[in-house]
């Protein structure tokens, strides 16, 4: 249900009461930390270590203005609501916190990335995702893998695709709609075309299959369309990998778009 | 005097002549019925039904639906505005809170006025919007999210009066059109988020005297003051933030009230919390209350009931009936006697997972354990609502209501809160359950009991309002940008458009030199449809 849920636009800050006793204290020292527990961790993941919204844990944005207000505004077109109900002071207070995390230490991983890289090229997994201009661009690109996903995340998705869910990456579909969602549409003669889905109104539907082609459907003309949400393009890896391989896969992936 | 200058006296009494006539005198909106070339108030009439009587765009023909012209805000916001068309002019509110008139033909601005709005003003609880003007006479008003209301001449845009409401720096500001009556205007406050008091009140159209103020938390030693526990009612909210409706007849005004606050926190307010979520019936010459009907009593999931009160007669069990009914955001349908006040019947329209129902006189039987908690409860519907401000429709051919409605739950958390003047005053808040998980339907519901008749699926729950015709349309919108027409009959889809933004507003028709046209705000453009010529 996680990555199903999303802040809710008009009460996005109202939330962060959950998990803070009362509004007057705010400024106290650890009100940061409660502030993002409450508002941000459910995307940002723990500690702002990533998910479905990028990994904090990094050199964030270039100033404090400019971090107060992402806080304050948010980035609506890549999914991140802006705040309401939020006071000028609460949000230096959330984000003087978010600075501490780009402080902080990345996560260490256990595999090696220069293997990991040669696993990627043996699996051949360029031939779907784009890393720096390379590869083809039927998946998300992963050139800044590293800064948006957590290792646990990556490693999940490498196993068993399925069970993670993709948003805010294309920036296309919004409000929590899944990227990348797999759906099959049944046209009136009968034929099948599978894909993901690429965007969707309440009137129409745009698909590409395996081979890159769009396919854009009025959904009355269609005899049947199913989401198949919990599933993946893209094949799980949980039986084709070694766990040194595995390892040393996420520990490059999570490498990319990071500084050295 | 000259043959010249009697001539060109003739030509200015001919001219003040066409003035008069180019005025909107009470009268005038009363019939609105019967002019169905103008839009004359909010939701088209003091009925509030959203109904327009042409029939030039109807079933046969909707297929071949085009834009006639566009028109684009001169600056980005979230644009919910139902226009007014009256005498070939089109008035448009922009957000936040600038009025503009354009040539109903083409789109062409005639003039624009904007309010000066402090830097800092404070707006929390919506984004900072404007739902429309009111016209009456040769005057525009419109109000300000600064709080203000402003009267502007009908031709210039040149500012009559200007008064403020209340004071902005304790959270009160206007985001609804406001509802012109006999020579005077009435509006309501928003601001419950920041723990007003909220009022209704009247204004004199001509000079802007404040004519009288009903609160919607009663004072001390009034009837209702009891149902505010804990000293809490000089800070509960209880807004009124959406145009209400009118009878002439009965000279009775309907208006809703909106949340108690704070919000997720009741605990701090036991009781009732009269008059929060409710319906107030208004004496519209003293501001009396004479009847009032509470939807949500005690409420702690931000289920305002500003949604608009649809008035119409009917039959019911044999006996002729003027009723009140209104798509509650807490999920239930009600119908009540708008002369008494009486319920009448009652039922859920959309999923609803914290009452068993409604008890006789209509009150929710509750589900218990369905109250924020600091870890969160997830309860259908959603923090904004099975139905939120956007219009609902009903058609006295069809006998049927039609509500876009929203399928969602909402995580709700509790929290605490204390009381900062123009400081938001919530305790809590919620996370929504949405994307692939939610969706909206455009439901026609049975008038008179609230039984589904038909529903068309949507994708996404948005808010976007609905519009029924004489030429048994349904239009209505979507949050993905969608602007549609369906059979009020039936619900079959006969005519779409992607417009490119999310519709935020609600249909309107109007027609000019015998040509009827559509319009609907989407993104930041106001599109107006017609037929090809």
């Amino acid at each position: 249900m996680k990555a199903s849920i999303r802040v809710c636009l008009i009460a996005a800050a109202a939330c962060l009461s959950a998990s803070v006793a009362s509004a007057q204290t705010f400024t106290q020292p650890g009100e940061g930390k409660r502030l993002f527990d409450g508002l941000c961790q459910d995307c940002h993941g723990t500690n702002g270590a990533g998910d479905e919204a990028p990994a904090l844990n990094h050199p964030l944005a270039a100033d404090d203005a400019t971090l107060h207000k992402i806080i304050r505004d948010g980035i609506p077109e890549r999914g991140m609501p802006r705040v309401r109900r939020m006071t000028e002071e609460e949000v230096n207070v959330l984000a003087a916190y978010v600075r501490t995390l780009g402080n902080g230490k990345t996560e260490t991983v256990a595999g090696n990335a220069e293997r990991g890289r040669a696993v990627y090229a043996r699996l051949d997994c360029s031939s779907c995702h784009v890393i720096n201009g390379q590869g083809g661009a039927f998946g998300p690109e992963l050139s800044k893998t590293g800064q948006r996903r957590a290792p646990s995340w990556i490693r999940q998705a490498i196993l068993d695709p399925g069970s993670v869910r993709s948003k805010g990456v294309q920036g296309i579909l919004q409000n929590g709609f899944t990227e990348y969602l797999p759906v099959s549409v049944v046209e009136k003669g009968g034929s099948e075309v599978r894909g993901f889905r690429v965007n969707e109104d309440s009137f129409t539907i745009q698909l590409r299959d395996a081979s890159g082609k769009l396919y854009s459907f009025r959904k009355n003309d269609v005899t049947n369309i199913e989401k198949q949400a919990g599933r993946s393009l893209m094949p799980p890896y949980r039986d084709r990998l070694t766990p040194a391989d595995t390892d040393d896969l996420v520990a490059w992936l999570y490498s990319l778009g990071r500084a050295k | 005097m000259t043959p010249r200058l009697i001539l060109s006296a003739v030509g200015f009494l001919l001219l003040l002549a066409a003035n008069a006539s180019a005025q909107v005198p009470y009268g005038r909106i009363v019939q609105a019925a019967n002019a169905p070339q103008d839009w004359l108030t909010y939701s088209g009439n003091y009925n509030s039904q959203r109904y327009s009587p042409l029939t030039q765009i109807n079933r046969q023909n909707v297929a071949q639906l085009r834009p006639a012209w566009m028109y684009q805000l001169k600056r980005p916001g979230v644009f919910e505005t139902t226009p007014i068309v009256v005498d070939g002019v089109m008035y448009i509110t922009e957000p936040p809170s600038t009025v503009t008139a354009l040539d109903v033909k083409t789109g062409r601005p005639l003039w624009r006025w904007t309010p000066a709005i402090p830097d800092n003003v404070i707006v929390i609880g919506s984004p900072p919007v404007n739902r429309g003007v009111a016209v009456l006479g040769d005057m525009v008003f419109a109000g300000s999210i600064a709080g203000h209301l402003a009267a502007l001449d009908a031709k210039s845009g040149i500012v009559r009066w200007d008064v403020a409401v209340d004071d902005n720096r304790k959270g009160y500001y206007l985001t609804l059109a406001p509802l012109a009556l006999d020579g005077k205007v009435i509006v309501g406050v928003s601001g419950a988020e920041a723990g007003i008091r909220g009022f209704i009140a009247a204004y004199d159209a001509k000079s802007g005297k404040q004519l009288w103020r009903t609160y919607t938390i009663p004072g001390p030693g009034e009837p209702g003051r009891e149902t505010w526990g804990k000293d809490s009612a000089n800070i509960g909210g209880s807004s009124s933030w959406l145009t209400g409706s009118f009878d002439p007849a009965l000279n009775t005004l309907y208006w809703v009230t909106g949340n108690p606050g704070p919000d997720y926190d009741g605990d701090v307010r036991p009781g009732d919390n009269l008059y929060s979520c409710s319906v107030l019936a208004l004496d519209p010459n003293t501001g009396q209350i004479k009847w009032h009907f509470q939807f949500t009593p005690h409420d702690v999931h931000d289920w305002d009931s500003n949604q608009i009160p649809v008035l119409f007669d009917d039959v019911i069990a044999g006996k002729p009936r003027k009723l009140l009914a209104l798509a509650n955001r807490n999920a239930f349908y009600y119908v009540l006697d708008r002369e008494t006040g009486e319920f009448i019947t009652g039922m859920p329209y959309a999923k609803q997972t914290w009452a068993e129902g409604l008890d006789a006189k209509g009150r929710p039987i509750l589900k218990p354990g369905n109250e924020p908690t600091i870890d969160g409860k997830e309860v259908w519907p959603n923090l904004q609502g099975s139905a939120n401000w956007y219009s609902p429709s009903y058609s006295p051919r069809t006998k049927l209501f039609y509500q876009f409605t929203r399928e969602m739950s909402t995580i709700y958390y509790k929290g605490q809160a204390k009381y900062t003047a123009g400081q938001p005053y919530t305790a809590g808040g919620g996370t929504a359950v949405d994307g692939d998980n939610a969706y909206a339907a455009i439901r026609a519901l049975e008038g008179t009991t609230g039984k589904l008749k038909w529903e068309f699926k949507l994708l996404e729950p948005g808010m976007d309002g609905v519009m029924s015709t004489a030429g048994d349309l349904v239009f209505g919108g979507t949050e993905e940008g969608n602007f549609f027409a369906l059979d009020a009959l039936n619900g079959k889809p006969l005519w779409d458009m992607q417009l490119g933004g999310p519709i935020h507003g609600n249909p309107m028709s109007f027609a000019v030199d015998g040509r009827q046209y559509i319009a609907i705000p989407a993104g930041w453009t106001l599109t107006v449809f017609a037929l090809p010529n």
